[in-house]
């Protein structure tokens, strides 16, 4: 391994890697511009330029790939002036509209020159060169020409990760620009991760576009639960009530207004594809549960609850254990399913159609995949997939009254459609159960007929695990507030537990530790050391469910 | 009248108030005195007809150029509305009192402009923070006070009332600290014939984006 110095730090690194890289995970912060770890080196913004002992002229840490005994500098005045000039460069005809640029607040130019210019323009406001503005590339992405500093990550994005190749710098010189095709839009299935690599204001998504300013914000990481892969995420959502008190006017339990990509190389590198960057609005698409209720009259939860138990109770006492069971979704969490699975004696499934044989085909070759729950390798590790068939299965025992008494819980795929046949089902389901208790995040139709009606918390207003296709087990953390009396599913599991005598905690992390130790494939993960990134399940679920 | 310096960061004078009213001769002769007082101001005022009263509210005192009184939406000299709704006067207001909704401009220059702008009066501290930090003198002071209403919700202004009412026109502008800009000047009714700031929203579906995505109700 090469001995490489920086600030007169001596460092051990890989071969092959370039300064920045090196200089990135010992957490040496370089300015840089062009240089995205996942999309290719460039070298053209003249940021990242650093002192290398023996090179007569200044190096990009970006392209130079370091060798042994290289003598690095990265804080010195020749570094220090070097990237000064280049920031005036960048900014020569920069409009300063950063009042109305949505990128305001996390944008590079403002934080490089505070950080290292900090000079007045030679070229006064009325001189500068006029671009296109508001330009649309295509049905996610608007394009502002005067605020582009041509690093070209969105160039090398559609070039080297979708290929599609979109982008493209047009005109040479001081005239080149980055624009697209007349007849070839910007409309590929991952076009908004060209949002979140622009380190400008140049690119910017139609959908976020105006919403709210960055600064109002507040980031929760969390997890995306459009499809099996389980994308990192950032959920952006309002951090105070907007507006203060304005009566009528407030977010007071929080708003989703983004998420954005987050990096972990292990599942998707840094990039999301656009239905499941825009998935949260499904949670908005439809009115939510808001109160429970049964046989259409409001009633409140915690008194439902113990009503619930008693009725499964009868059911059991009359009927057998085999006449109670339950349903879940590949889209609860681990926590809430093992739960449901405590209390309905391993009677549980959570197959709503082809979830098993899809989870782990591919869509495209980058992220998405068919099956779209974020957790269905969780529900098969806790082995949910059983002799019950799935929802056909319990629906054709409820019809032969095999099963009197059942649990439904509902929460819609946040990408793409759940299938008519799922309804019609669903609704088949309870009609023919003598009790049902439907825990839905929305008001659908086929759950008004139910015995019980239970307003579930939705993703994103919860906290747990997803297992994705790879058994990488993921955290999804609670970002917003659910709405009227709705509750997580684990919460109402952990009630009706303690109701049956099993003394168990709400706590999220309380039940994983607890399914931690009844599950031989979860045995080794520490709760706290998920983290960020997930952690890797051992076993693969085909080997659980032998 | 003694200062005491014990115990205060400055001079605090102590007030003894039986020698005080002894010394001003509290007794019946002050009360011919404070006759006297009324024989001078009424010959004064009959005679003279130097007036210390004013007949408020008909009447007012002229207030300064640099009064913080309820707030006033500029326009450019079209007619449309300042703003370019860039939030600066949100995010200074240390009362939260104004809520902002942006949409996009038909004119690419401008951009972005309010499609709802509310200032809660009744939450309004008139410290004047938004009027500094506004980049477009878009938002100014007016020299009007007046806060009477029929109902609360009234005093929640939205943009037809910041940008036009009856009192900015007896009053005229007050605080306005920025280098007064020739585009930003006050709505005037006469001289505007056209809708004084585009109400027409861009429609956007963004969660439609691709046929998979539009979805029946279950």
């Amino acid at each position: 391994m090469p001995k490489v110095t920086i600030n007169g730090q001596v460092y051990e690194a890989e071969k092959g890697r370039t300064i920045i890289q090196v200089t990135d995970d010992l957490g040496v912060q370089i300015p840089r511009y062009c240089y995205h770890p996942d999309i290719g080196i460039e070298g053209s913004c003249r940021m990242c330029l650093v002192e290398v002992k023996g090179a007569p002229k200044l190096m990009p840490a970006c392209a130079t790939p370091i060798s042994d005994n290289m003598e690095v500098r990265t804080d010195t005045q020749r570094v220090h002036e070097a990237v000064r000039y280049a920031m005036e460069f960048l900014l020569l005809h920069h409009p300063i509209d950063c009042p109305v640029c949505d990128q305001s607040g996390e944008c590079w130019l403002q934080d490089y020159y505070m950080a290292h210019a900090g000079h007045d323009s030679r070229y006064p406001l009325g001189q500068k060169t006029r671009r296109r503005k508001a330009f649309n590339l295509g049905p996610l992405v608007k394009l502002d020409q005067e605020r582009c500093i041509l690093c070209t990550r969105c160039v090398r994005f559609t070039r080297n990760v979708t290929k599609t190749n979109e982008i493209q710098v047009f005109n040479r010189a001081h005239k080149s620009e980055i624009g697209i095709f007349e007849d070839k839009p910007l409309n590929n299935a991952y076009s908004g991760n060209v949002v979140d690599v622009c380190p400008v204001g140049a690119l910017t998504s139609a959908d976020f576009r105006f919403k709210a300013r960055v600064w109002f914000l507040m980031g929760t990481d969390s997890v995306c639960a459009g499809c099996s892969t389980g994308c990192n995420l950032r959920i952006d959502h309002s951090a105070r009530a907007v507006g203060g008190a304005i009566p009528g006017y407030t977010a007071t339990d929080g708003k989703i207004y983004r998420t954005v990509g987050r990096r972990n190389v292990e599942v998707n590198k840094s990039w999301l594809c656009d239905e499941g960057r825009l998935s949260f609005h499904t949670l908005e698409r439809w009115p939510r549960l808001q109160h429970a209720a049964m046989g259409g009259e409001q009633r409140i939860v915690s008194d439902l609850l113990p009503a619930i138990h008693e009725r499964f109770d009868t059911f059991r006492s009359d009927y057998g254990d085999g006449a109670v069971a339950a349903l879940g979704s590949a889209t609860n969490t681990s926590e809430s399913l093992f739960l449901m699975k405590k209390y309905f004696k391993g009677r549980v499934d959570f197959r709503l159609g082809k979830e098993v044989e899809l989870y782990q085909q591919q869509q495209d070759e980058l992220l998405r995949r068919l099956d779209k729950h974020p957790n269905t390798h969780g529900a098969l590790d806790l082995g949910l997939a059983g002799a019950l068939n799935g929802l056909r299965g319990l629906r054709d025992l409820a019809e032969r009254k095999e099963v009197r008494a059942m649990w439904i819980s509902f929460h819609p795929q946040l990408v793409g459609d759940d299938g008519l046949e799922i309804f019609a089902e669903l609704k088949r389901l309870v009609r023919a159960l003598d009790f049902s208790v439907v825990s839905t995040t929305h008001d659908f139709q086929w759950a008004r007929g139910a015995s019980i009606l239970l307003p579930m918390a939705a993703w994103a207003e919860e906290k747990g695990t997803y297992t994705n296709y790879s058994g990488r087990v993921q955290m999804t953390n609670r970002a917003v507030m659910p709405p009227g009396d709705a509750q997580p599913l684990h919460v109402l599991m952990a009630e009706l537990l303690n109701l049956s005598g099993v003394q168990v905690s709400p706590d999220p992390a309380a039940i994983f530790r607890w399914l931690s130790r009844e599950m031989p494939a979860y045995a080794n993960l520490d709760y706290d050391a998920i983290g960020l990134v997930g952690a890797a399940v051992a076993l693969a679920p085909e080997e659980v469910l032998r | 009248m003694t200062p005491v310096k014990s115990g205060y960061a400055v001079d605090v004078p102590t007030i003894n108030v039986s020698e005080r009213a002894r010394r001003e001769h509290a007794s019946v002769w002050s009360t011919f005195r404070a006759f006297a007082v009324t024989l001078r101001r009424l010959f004064t005022s009959l005679v003279k007809g130097d007036m210390p009263t004013i007949y408020y509210p008909e009447q007012t005192r002229p207030y300064s150029e640099r009064f913080r009184g309820t707030h006033i939406l500029t326009v450019r000299n079209d007619g449309s509305l300042k703003c370019v709704a860039c939030y600066m006067c949100a995010t200074i207001c240390p009362a939260e009192c104004i809520y902002i909704e942006a949409g996009e401009h038909p004119n690419p220059e401008i951009e972005k402009f309010p499609t709802r702008f509310d200032i809660d009066m009744m939450r309004c501290i008139y410290c004047g923070f938004c009027v500094d930090a506004c980049p477009e003198e878009a938002i100014i002071m007016s020299r009007e006070h007046h806060q009477s209403v029929y109902n609360r919700s009234e005093t929640i202004y939205n943009i037809e009332k910041l940008m036009a009412r009856p009192g900015i026109d007896a009053k005229g502008p007050g605080y306005r600290p920025n280098r007064p800009m020739a585009e930003a000047k006050i709505f005037n009714k006469s001289e505007q014939q056209a809708c004084p700031y585009p109400s027409v929203i861009e429609e956007r579906h963004p969660a439609v984006l691709y046929e998979s995505m539009i979805r029946r109700r279950g």
